[in-house]
């Protein structure tokens, strides 16, 4: 596991958003290698082969998937549940990263197999412990399945 | 001498006195209600009477003129005195036939004996067997008289053959005188005979005399008319009683002299009727009987029972004529009537009550108005077979009534056609809701009404109702007959109650309805906000995360004296704030749309259009968008500012959803009226259009499709609710890259409304 590149799938539509989290992944070396995704279509299109996708033979399966849930296209909950009803991928973790704290999307989030639900927090300091303590969480002290099982 | 002459005679008087009154004692027959039985009663008295007074003179009398046959006529003094006796006993003990024969038998005896001592055939007592067959025919009936004159014949001729043959006793002669004195005799029985024959016909003729005007007496002074018809089938009169001029005003004279009178007095409504029952009655010779109507001379309507049979000749049993008889019933007559109207009182009363209890019911089942009026009016018109029922509301300002509910055809199409009425006295309904009170139209009598509704030709009479819940007025209910006169007073009573009934039905309706609507609305109000708070939480919560975020990195910036990306990083926090600025302005905007409303104006659309072309002509030269106004526009009726807005956000949205397209082109026009009559406005661009998937939800609030070009998400949701509020409807034609069309509706000022009838009363 060492030494090998993580891969960690960032879906958010929001470009400040994503900076501020593959910034504060990369300071503290936990992302070797963030793959940013503007909405949920690109998204899917990358996990699946399919569209710009298609030929792309280096889109490693992801560690860990960051995903907001307002996206344009498809939604982030359409998102999940894409996911975790397919065979392949149902095992990759998805945290939910959102500003939405409504129960409704919690509930929603949970129900449809979220692993994680995780609010942005307003304020710097706070976004980057959350951050330090999802990448060591989820990236060191998880032990995911084999990718290739 | 002369006090004894005196006494004598006084005594002789006393003697004769009571002989007399013995006599007539004895005279005396029991009297029978049969007159030819008193008639042969009397006759049989009288004549053994006179044979026992004849017998007594004879013994008297023939000492002194023919003293020879004094033994003889002793000895037949002695037998008819005694059988005179009893004949007289049997008519007594009303054995009249009995007696009639002991009678002829006895003078038959007389006749015959002395014939055979008296010489023969010579004889003057020979002549007596005309006496007997004279008492024969008197006495009985008209067998028996032949058999008395067969037996009297054969008789004589038995004398005339025994006396030819000489075997008669030898005669005794008597003197001439006493044969004239027996002749005499004869003659003045024969004469007496006759004399009672006479008087007893004269007696039966006055009888019979009597018994015709007793009858005719009789039938004039009966308390109805009796008449005699001949058996033509015309039934022609032929004798009418003289009560018909009390019961019809007529003479009697009228109906003899025009033997078919009768069948011109009869009422116009019973005439053929009663024509055809007298053809059938003359034909089968039935009785008839029947129950008509019958003008009279002033006029009034007399209701007679006519019963008349067909009277036949007795023996023969050919028809004679119809007698018939007329009974005034016109009194039983109006009392059933009167039965009748209160039956059918309490009928009409019973059937108020049942659709009063119906009505009720669907009050309190139906709870949607407009269910529920449609529902009343069909239930009031079937139940009572009015011709049309109608519901009028009034509208809020008080000044029209609208027609809501109407029955049949006719009264949905002057529903659809937006049928109204002027609420002030013009109109039965308008009339009703300003005075707040029933009103009756009938067209009969002094205030005869014209109805002129032509989609209501058939109208008679009209009854308005007014609709009156919690002392408010709220409209009216017209109902209308196509009888004449088909409303009273006590009809407006009773549904009157009702019409009170279908006031509360619909104002609690209307409060149930205004309930439902209410809570959809403030469920849609509750959702709203709730996603509002949601994507606020959400969409303000995002730019601010940014600065928060980046504003920590500056600080790192400034730390390690990486400019670059202090300034990069600053970018992105003023960024931020901006569009949280923007959403803050336009959130404000929204729920401006709802609470402000500015009043709506006639404006032309055109104008509108043109004017904020204008307004965005730099942004869309700056985008090389070209803009064509392809429609001439007619003047609606709206917030202008607000619209205004709509086409600023539509035609910017549009712009900004060119893609890579060459020849951006907007277009702004209009399409056909829709089913409302309202304009269909457009603005088409040619850009990347829309999935069917997003036409809804791209209405949503902070819905976007793009997240690389910007804006807030709550533009269209804004242009929605504009349209909404203006009564109008928008929604999306469109297909990925095809363009995309955004139509919507506006509402158009209402043209002056001119009242739908000229007439005066029709509702």
């Amino acid at each position: 596991m060492v030494g090998e590149p993580i891969q960690v799938m960032l879906v958010e539509d929001n470009v400040d958003h994503a900076e501020l989290v593959i910034r504060t992944l990369e300071e503290h070396r936990i992302a070797n290698k963030v793959r940013h995704f503007l909405d949920g279509q690109s998204a899917l299109d990358y996990l699946f082969h399919r569209g710009e996708y298609l030929d792309d033979a280096n889109n490693l399966r992801p560690h860990v998937i960051l995903l907001d849930l307002r996206l344009p296209r498809v939604d982030g909950i359409d998102v999940l549940k894409a996911i975790k009803e397919s065979d392949e991928l149902k095992a990759i973790p998805v945290v939910v990263l959102t500003t939405s704290e409504a129960e409704k999307d919690v509930a929603r989030a949970y129900y449809n197999h979220a692993n994680s639900y995780l609010v942005k927090p307003v304020g710097f300091e706070e976004f980057k412990k959350l951050m330090d303590d999802l990448g060591f969480y989820w990236l060191s002290w998880n032990t995911n399945p084999h990718s290739k099982e | 001498m002369l006090t004894s002459h005196l006494l004598s005679w006084s005594i002789n008087r006393c003697i004769l006195k009571s002989l007399v009154g013995s006599m007539s004692k004895l005279l005396n027959f029991p009297d029978s209600r049969d007159e030819e039985q008193n008639t042969l009663a009397r006759t049989l008295i009288y004549t053994s009477a006179g044979l026992i007074l004849f017998s007594v003179i004879f013994i008297a009398a023939v000492p002194f003129f023919a003293p020879v046959l004094t033994g003889r006529a002793v000895r037949l003094a002695g037998v008819v005195i005694p059988v005179c006796g009893l004949i007289i006993f049997l008519v007594k003990r009303k054995k009249l036939w009995s007696a009639g024969l002991t009678l002829t038998t006895l003078l038959w005896l007389v006749v015959t004996l002395s014939s055979i001592t008296a010489g023969g055939v010579s004889a003057p007592m020979f002549m007596g067997y005309v006496i007997v067959i004279l008492v024969g025919s008197l006495i009985s009936n008209h067998s028996t008289n032949i058999i008395t004159t067969i037996i009297c014949i054969t008789t004589g001729i038995l004398i005339a053959i025994a006396e030819t043959q000489g075997l008669l006793p030898e005669p005794i002669v008597v003197l001439p005188a006493a044969r004239i004195g027996i002749y005499i005799f004869f003659f003045l029985l024969v004469m007496a005979f006759q004399r009672v024959n006479t008087i007893n016909m004269m007696e039966l003729i006055k009888q019979s005399k009597n018994n015709a005007s007793r009858y005719q007496s009789l039938l004039e002074n009966f308390p109805a008319t009796t008449y005699i018809n001949n058996t033509n089938v015309n039934a022609e009169t032929e004798y009418v009683s003289p009560q018909v001029k009390k019961l019809l005003g007529y003479p009697r004279s009228a109906f003899t002299d025009d033997p078919l009178f009768w069948t011109k007095i009869l009422h116009p409504d019973d005439t053929q009727q009663v024509l055809a029952e007298s053809q059938r009655t003359s034909e089968t010779e039935e009785a008839f009987e029947m129950e008509y109507r019958i003008v009279a001379k002033d006029k009034r309507v007399i209701w007679v029972k006519d019963e008349a049979a067909l009277v036949r000749d007795k023996e023969t049993g050919k028809p004679l004529y119809w007698l018939g008889v007329w009974t005034d019933i016109t009194s039983r007559k109006k009392s059933e009537e009167g039965q009748s109207d209160l039956v059918n009182g309490m009928t009409r009363r019973t059937i108020q009550l049942q659709t009063a209890a119906e009505v009720s019911r669907a009050a309190t089942s139906i709870l949607d108005i407009n269910e529920l009026l449609p529902n009343i009016v069909e239930l009031i018109r079937n139940h009572f077979e009015y011709y049309y029922v109608g519901i009028f509301l009034i509208d809020e300002q008080n000044e029209w009534a609208y027609l809501r509910a109407a029955t049949g055809e006719m009264g949905t199409e002057m529903i659809n056609a937006g049928h109204r009425l002027k609420v002030e006295d013009s109109s039965m309904i308008g009339w009703c809701i300003t005075h707040k009170g029933a009103r009756i139209a009938l067209d009969v009598g002094e205030d005869a009404v014209r109805f002129a509704n032509p989609l209501l030709p058939l109208t008679r009479s009209e009854m308005a109702l007014p609709l009156i819940t919690h002392g408010k007025i709220i409209g009216a209910m017209t109902i209308q007959s196509d009888k004449s006169a088909a409303f009273s007073r006590v009809d407006i009573t009773a549904l009157q109650t009702m019409s009170d009934l279908v006031a509360n039905a619909i104002e609690n309706a209307r409060l149930f309805t205004d309930k439902v609507n209410l809570n959809k609305e403030l469920e849609a109000q509750n959702e709203e906000l709730e996603r509002f708070t949601y994507t606020v939480s959400h969409d303000l919560r995002s730019p601010l995360v940014t600065i928060r975020g980046f504003l920590g990195y500056l600080r790192q910036d400034a730390e390690s004296g990486d400019l670059r990306r202090f300034d990069k990083d600053l970018g992105r926090i003023s960024n931020a704030v901006d569009k949280m600025q923007r959403l803050l302005n336009e959130l404000l905007e929204l729920s401006r749309v709802g609470r402000i409303t500015n009043p709506p104006e006639k404006v032309s659309f055109g104008e509108i259009v043109q004017e904020t072309a204008d307004l965005l002509s730099g942004q869309l030269e700056a985008g090389n968008v070209r803009l064509n106004i392809i429609s001439e526009f007619p003047i609606v009726h709206v917030d202008k500012l607000r619209i205004s807005e709509v086409i600023q956000n539509l035609i910017s949205n549009a712009a900004k959803f060119m893609g890579d397209q060459a020849n951006p082109t907007i277009d702004v026009g209009m399409k056909d009226l829709d089913t409302d009559g309202k304009p269909i406005f457009f603005v088409r661009d040619n850009g990347i259009g829309i999935h069917p998937d997003f036409h809804e939800r791209i209405f949503g609030l902070f819905n976007r499709l793009d997240p690389e070009i910007e804006g807030t998400g709550i533009g269209l949701t804004l242009v929605k609710r504009i349209i909404e509020i203006h009564e109008g409807r928008i929604w999306l034609e469109s297909e990925p890259g095809e363009g995309s069309t955004f139509l919507f509706t506006l509402p158009v000022p209402m043209p002056e409304q001119t009242q739908q009838s000229e007439s005066k009363k029709n509702g």
